[in-house]
């Protein structure tokens, strides 16, 4: 099989080859360039106008989340995990240090330093790294150079009444002929939320502060040169579905980035970046009197990275080659303090140095095959190399298991889009590897409060393997839309964890000792139905339907698969006023997995409301909004709450937004 | 003012990229109870007989438990090292009432030709103490010439919790000793763990004239099985195991060889059962496999605490 991806590519960087000579066309490349400098879109929900980036997400039919408290979801895509998605920061590596999951990326970045996020479903977002359920980028912002000198700004600040969180955020550019300044200031507090019973929930309280600067200058008519930074802090936040609390995170993302555009050749744009980012993340239990134990359990992650991107186009052909690679170091301890505290501490490493470099090599193909046919193919060869420093860790499970392991991970996709007047179908097909996440290759009792067991990894696990179909048929006309998404994965040697025989727990709150293992294979469909209407010029309803299946090679159910969900929603518009409601729920989730800690979860529907005006204040355009979340406060969990914490109850909310 | 905004750029930058608190250095972790410094020093030096006889142990001391000795003699005169002594050496412990006792030890001194010195071993059950003082008896015969020499030595505490020994009386009556010799610096990883198993030789032949080594005779305890089940004793780890752990089994040289894991730092306990070379039970229970966290582990009635 790898043969056979490395031959498709050579084939396919020889088909481009042979194109060379055919005449240039300009003005194509301009709109190029053009395209490149415009991106935009607003991070807001259709019931929010300033929300969370994990509210934003959730937003996605895509991307459902595992909660965990107030702050830093973690998001599934397509139904699957972290380990099995790759969230970059525009197209940055960047990995969480806490072995429990408490800080996905998407926590270290704060909605207003976002321009969009891009989201793909499975192999086709595998430019960014090996992947099986796709990719999540999350699009800083960038303002373009301009002819005239410009200040351009906003300020947004906001409180929501149920868990009296509070924020204040805050951002400004300046941008000429060549030269760009930008940056951005946010602050959120909030305090325990309450949920439907109007029961405090402990612990759940967060604060976070997040900043980010951007420079860039224009090096000549057609290159520029950008560096960034975001510098995030989260201190005292509360987990109330786990043992333990955050006291402070820390990270810093910083990249620079160099742009050259060509006016001929087939090569319209080179992009080269150079990042470095570094995780700090420390738990804290001394907010917890109950445990038995108290323990120290701080976490690093730091990566270096380098990403080389050539954007080709001839006629109806398109290509995006990149060269991506990184390295990453994650270490985590946990410390454990005995009753008597003047004994022996008793130490060990949960993530012992596990070094992770990856380089890849990949491309994105699209052809016009006519004006309503379009072909997308692709593909990359990524080879992925693991270091384990204190390998006598792993060596306690698995004796003798190998200090280094290369993995060779290729992957290939291709899909195929038609118009036929108001319908649109594709259909598509994919191909890849993925290595074993740090905790699943390298992790040593990694406690899961969800099922309570301790987690050991395996480094001798298999690469998983997906084979993947997708497809989707859409029509849509001037008032109406409708459209249907599908895609089924076969996910060989799916690693999950299992229980092991030998071993005992460490933790005190768990029961045994799981052992990352591959299963033969696993199988995930999701469906997602979208609809919208346009009863009238001012009133907008849109649908969503989404419904997933995951087996396992016994015909078991896969943990963390969301049941039938729906949303519904209206929004009207008269004048400055706007007003929006929703209805989201899911049914009872009947496919749940008693084996990885599920019970059933019932059904649940939520009704959200709000409004919003806006006017001119000393000519700045200004958006007064208010709102109510969960209106009949419903006291619910959903399928992915860890451990059936309640989710919040009725929360008023109010935000200005003004922009200048 | 230009190096000044950068200068200040740069502290704050070097300022947010360092960590808020320190890495565990885990090298010194490991040494934190336990040091790593295991050298042969000189722990005795006597003259006799023309001959100059020097006494090595580990760091220069003797400890409780189990201590290699190497032998050196000199012939003074001429500044000579002899290597054809017979040599043979008895420890022998006085309590309050002067009785005399011996504990486990190698009473043949062999030579090692290619280390070039005389080895044994002596593994002392007691440290010394105002009811427990310790000498030597040395019978040395070079070219048939014998002389005896008596050495009073100091045994210390043993400070090495890995290097623990115990004495019990098994289950048949006789006196049997075990006395940890490896691993001297454990790690969390999977530790071979050497072990001497001694008993106590109840002496058949009448009491000949003081020091009589059959009444002090000692020997290695053949092809028995030390089963072995480690522990974290600790209330809070809840009756902690690991995995992987291989019992211990007698190597050629006479010692016992097993494989023990450590998954993480602090007290562990040993539990054993001593089974003779014909499957009775020498000594030793089963200890509870239940998880209990908040409970101090139960031991075994055979067991060595480590700590590390």
């Amino acid at each position: 099989m790898r043969f056979l991806t490395i031959t498709l590519l050579l084939l396919t960087i020889k088909m481009m080859g042979q194109e060379e000579d055919v005449p240039l066309d300009s003005i194509q490349e301009l709109e190029e360039v053009e395209v490149t400098a415009t991106i935009k879109k607003k991070i807001e929900t259709a019931m929010k106008m300033n929300v969370s980036v994990d509210e934003f997400l959730a937003s996605s039919d895509d991307i459902s989340f595992i909660k965990r408290g107030a702050y830093a979801w973690e998001p599934l895509l397509n139904n699957m995990g972290m380990e099995r998605s790759t969230i970059t920061i525009d197209g940055m590596h960047i990995f969480g240090a806490c072995t429990d999951k408490m800080d996905p990326v998407t926590s270290y970045v704060e909605s207003n330093n976002l321009a969009s996020v891009n989201i793909t479903s499975g192999q086709e977002g595998s430019s960014h790294g090996a992947t099986i359920a796709g990719n999540v980028d999350l699009k800083s912002k960038s303002t373009p150079f301009s002819m005239q000198s410009n200040w351009t700004g906003s300020y947004q600040t906001g409180f929501e009444l149920n868990n009296k969180q509070f924020y204040n955020q805050g951002d400004i550019a300046y941008s000429s002929r060549n030269f760009v300044a930008e940056g951005s200031i946010s602050y959120r507090s909030a305090e325990n939320y309450s949920d439907g019973n109007d029961q405090e929930v402990d612990h759940s309280q967060y604060k976070k502060f997040n900043t980010s600067i951007g420079l860039a200058y224009k090096t000549s008519d057609l290159s520029s040169l950008r560096v960034d930074a975001i510098f995030d802090v989260a201190k005292d936040v509360g987990y109330p579905a786990l043992p333990m609390d955050l006291w402070l995170s820390r990270a810093i993302i910083t990249s620079a980035t160099y742009k050259q555009f060509f006016q001929e050749g087939m090569v319209k744009a080179w992009d080269t970046k150079v990042y470095y980012n570094a995780i700090e993340h420390y738990m804290d239990d001394t907010t917890r009197p109950e445990n038995l134990v108290h323990m120290d359990m701080p976490g690093w992650s730091t990566t270096y990275g380098l990403l080389t991107k050539l954007h080709l186009s001839k006629n109806r052909f398109n290509s995006e080659i990149q060269l991506n690679a990184y390295d990453n170091l994650s270490i985590a301890e946990m410390r454990m303090y005995p009753q008597d505290r003047s004994e022996r501490t008793m130490f060990a490493y949960s993530w012992p140095w596990v070094t992770t470099q990856y380089a890849g090599f990949s491309m994105n193909n699209s052809l016009e095959v006519s004006e309503e046919g379009e072909l997308n193919f692709g593909g990359s060869l990524g080879v992925n190399y693991n270091h384990s420093k204190y390998v006598d860790f792993n060596w306690i499970f698995y004796p003798g298991a190998p200090q280094e392991k290369t993995r060779w991970l290729p992957s290939l996709y291709t899909g195929y889009k038609q118009q036929v007047n108001q319908f649109d179908f594709s259909i598509g097909i994919g191909y890849g590897h993925r290595a074993p996440s740090v905790s699943e290759g390298y992790g040593y009792y990694i406690y899961n409060s969800f099922d309570r067991y301790d987690y050991i990894g395996n480094p001798d696990l298999k690469n998983e393997v997906s084979y993947e179909l997708n497809a989707s048929a859409g029509y849509s006309n001037e008032k109406f839309s409708l459209g249907v998404n599908v895609n089924y994965f076969y996910i060989q040697d799916y690693i999950i964890g299992r229980i092991l025989s030998l071993g005992s727990p460490m933790n005190y709150q768990s029961v045994g000792v799981k052992g990352y293992t591959s299963l033969d294979y696993a199988t995930l469909f999701n469906f997602s139905l979208n609809s919208s209407y346009a009863i009238t010029h001012d009133l907008h309803w849109n649908g969503t339907l989404a419904y997933a299946r995951g087996l396992d090679d016994d015909k078991g159910n896969l943990p963390f698969i969301r049941p039938l969900s729906y949303q519904t929603s209206l929004h009207y518009q008269s004048g400055a006023f706007g007003f929006q409601t929703t209805l989201n729920g899911d049914l009872e989730q009947e496919h749940y997995s008693p084996e990885y800690g599920e019970d059933l979860t019932p059904a649940y529907t939520i009704l959200n409301l709000s409004a919003d005006y806006t006017f001119k204040l000393n000519n700045y355009k200004t958006v007064l909004q208010v709102g109510a979340e969960n209106v009949l406060n419903q006291y619910y969990s959903t399928y992915a709450d860890w451990g059936n914490i309640p989710r919040m109850g009725r929360n008023f909310f109010a935000s200005l937004q003004i922009n200048f | 003012m230009k190096v000044f905004n950068l200068v200040i750029t740069v502290i704050f930058i070097t300022g947010m990229m360092s960590c808020t608190l320190d890495k565990t250095d885990y090298e010194a972790e490991l040494s934190a109870v336990v040091t790593d410094e295991h050298e042969f020093e000189e722990a005795a030096s006597f003259n006799s007989n023309g001959y100059q006889i020097n006494l090595e142990a580990l760091n220069g001391t003797l400890f409780k438990g189990y201590n290699e000795l190497r032998f050196n003699i000199t012939e003074t005169a001429s500044n000579q090292a002899v290597q054809n002594a017979e040599i043979t050496f008895l420890p022998i412990r006085r309590d309050a009432d002067e009785e005399a006792y011996s504990c486990p030890h190698g009473y043949e001194v062999t030579y090692d030709s290619t280390n070039d010195y005389y080895s044994s071993y002596a593994v002392f059950d007691y440290e010394t103490a105002t009811d427990a003082s310790w000498e030597y008896y040395f019978s040395i015969t070079i070219d048939d010439e014998t002389f005896t020499v008596l050495q009073e030595i100091t045994v210390e505490p043993q400070p090495n919790m890995n290097l623990n020994m115990t004495a019990f009386t098994g289950n048949d009556g006789e006196q049997y000793y075990i006395a940890l010799i490896a691993p001297k610096s454990p790690s969390v990883a999977e530790n071979e763990l050497i072990a001497g198993i001694y008993k106590y030789d109840r002496p058949e032949a009448e009491i000949g004239s003081f020091p009589d080594p059959s009444q002090f005779s000692y020997s290695e305890v053949q092809n028995a099985t030390l089963f072995l089940d480690p522990r974290m004793p600790e209330p809070s780890m809840g009756n902690h195991s690991s995995p992987n752990n291989q019992d211990l089994t007698q190597g050629d040289d006479g010692l016992y060889y097993g494989v023990v894991n450590y998954t993480m730092t602090g007290n562990w306990t040993l539990n054993f059962i001593l089974q003779s070379s014909n499957g009775d039970v020498i000594k030793g229970t089963e200890v509870p496999t239940d998880f209990t966290p908040g409970v101090e582990g139960e031991r075994g009635e055979l067991h060595i605490d480590i700590l590390f």
